[in-house]
């Protein structure tokens, strides 16, 4: 029986899946602070709303690295 | 009978790519993310690409449920015809009655069926059966519904708004996480290319091999990888309307951080089980995740009566895939007139299917009901388009 790579599937998909939404989750908060009219917020809302997305982008792309066998050959 | 039965593989892999759709699309559908046409048409393009990318899982296709090889029984293209009728027709079944079941298990129960009618019991490697298509089958929706239903609760709690002092309810500005849906659901279908569209591949080479075509042991040709990409991509194209209205709306109320944290589990689960060799069932990872975002939020019932009803499809279709399978098996077993009569029922079976589906025509404009909810939803994005007006060039792109 497979149970370590049962494990590790588990395993790999909470990670991923976790850090892709917790990043996206953030990025969308932060912009939502960061439009938010009449209320005095630190400038660095935005840019870090667009580093979270940013951030979140590249954890896909690895993953798609990771995948795609012509890569990671 | 090699001709015929790529042929039929070729359709087997067009019912997988319409039945399939849904698991990528409904979501984003539902939410008024992506509108209906456009949504095929991105999962058709991506199946293709996904297609192309990979082969690896095209060379174990059978993965050593039937026992072959040298000191075991040699598939023929006639088990593998009689197996492929098996799967086809019950996801035309499934397909009729709006279930989301598993391709690939529809696919090995025909192989079983047909391997037990035409070569024996004994052929069937029932560890390997249970390893690679049982276990799997329980423990998918389980591992996406649990990692979905931890995304969601995290989803809504990093973008829950509270004002500081009275602690009342802030706009909660979610739109967000609608852009994010067209990401998350485009990996999706992604994912499903690199994992369905091989598994064409790897019986059209299977049969090539057994005729003496194609030497043992190389890779699906150059032909064979663009129709069987051209053929789940033309099937995605032309929509699962009907799963995807049970996949949207069926089983729960779907709102975009909802849907995103389903597509990010089920994307993840996919690849990260065809990565590292567990294979996991494409459908049965996105009911899960479905189910399991719907556990997540609050406010939202699952109709486990639906949830019932899908479950209770899986459960049927090894055997019955396998029973098809194993009765076209015997007729093919009688001679060219068996092949003849099995290949007109099989045809006559889909046709017969098809025409009664058009009795209530299910169709892009009408798949999702929530479709209106969407339209309503989507106006609700265009006042928060100002507030939030440059989200959308934000630097997310790649994929």
């Amino acid at each position: 029986m497979k149970w370590l790579e049962l494990v590790q599937v588990a395993g790999a998909t909470l990670v991923a899946a976790v850090t892709v939404v917790v990043l996206y989750s953030l990025g969308v908060r932060l912009t939502a602070i960061a439009g938010d009219v009449n209320e005095r917020k630190p400038s660095w809302v935005r840019p870090l709303a667009y580093v979270c997305f940013g951030l979140c982008g590249l954890a896909v792309l690895f993953g798609l690295y990771l995948i795609i066998p012509y890569f990671s050959k | 009978m090699v001709a015929l039965v790529i042929a039929l593989a070729l359709f087997f892999d067009f019912t997988n790519g319409f039945h399939d759709t849904a698991n990528a699309m409904a979501t984003p559908i539902a939410t008024g993310a992506i509108k209906p046409k456009t949504a095929v048409a991105l999962a058709a393009v991506l199946n293709l690409v996904g297609a192309f990318l990979s082969t690896e899982v095209a060379k174990t296709v059978s993965g050593g449920i039937i026992k072959e090889g040298s000191d075991g029984i040699q598939i023929t293209p006639e088990i593998i015809f009689a197996g492929l009728m098996g799967a086809i027709l019950w996801n035309m079944i499934t397909w009729l009655k709006g279930l989301p079941s598993s391709s690939s298990h529809a696919l090995f129960g025909g192989l079983i069926g047909a391997a037990i009618a035409g070569i024996g019991i004994h052929s069937i490697n029932f560890e390997s059966l249970m390893q690679k298509v049982i276990l799997p089958a329980i423990f998918a929706p389980v591992i996406a519904g649990a990692v979905a239903y931890l995304c969601t609760k995290l989803a809504y709690a990093l973008t829950s708004r509270h004002d500081p002092e009275s602690g009342g309810k802030l706009t909660q500005k979610r739109g967000g996480f609608r852009t994010g849906q067209i990401f998350t659901s485009s990996l999706v279908a992604l994912a499903h290319g690199t994992n369905d569209a091989q598994k064409t591949m790897g019986i059209i080479t299977l049969v090539l091999i057994a005729a003496g075509l194609q030497d043992p042991g190389s890779g699906p040709q150059f032909w064979v990888i663009t129709s069987c990409a051209l053929a789940i991509a033309i099937g995605t194209y032309s929509g699962g309307w009907r799963i995807i209205r049970t996949m949207g709306s069926g089983l729960t109320e779907v709102k975009p951080a909802q849907g995103f944290a389903a597509e990010s589990s089920t994307a993840s689960a996919i690849l990260a089980s065809s990565h590292l060799g567990f294979a996991l069932s494409t459908t049965q990872v996105a009911s899960g995740s479905v189910i399991g975002s719907g556990m997540g939020r609050r406010g939202t019932s699952v109709r486990w009566g639906m949830a019932g009803r899908i479950a209770l499809g899986w459960l049927f279709t090894l055997p019955a895939a396998g029973i098809v399978g194993a009765l076209t098996a015997m007729l093919v077993q009688t001679g060219v007139v068996g092949v003849v009569i099995a290949a007109v029922a099989g045809t006559a079976a889909v046709l017969y299917m098809f025409l009664r589906s058009k009795k209530s025509h299910v169709g892009h404009h009408n798949a999702v009901e929530v479709d209106q909810a969407g339209q309503a939803v989507r106006f609700r994005k265009k006042k928060k388009a100002m507030s939030v007006s440059s989200s959308k060039d934000e630097p997310k792109g790649g994929l």
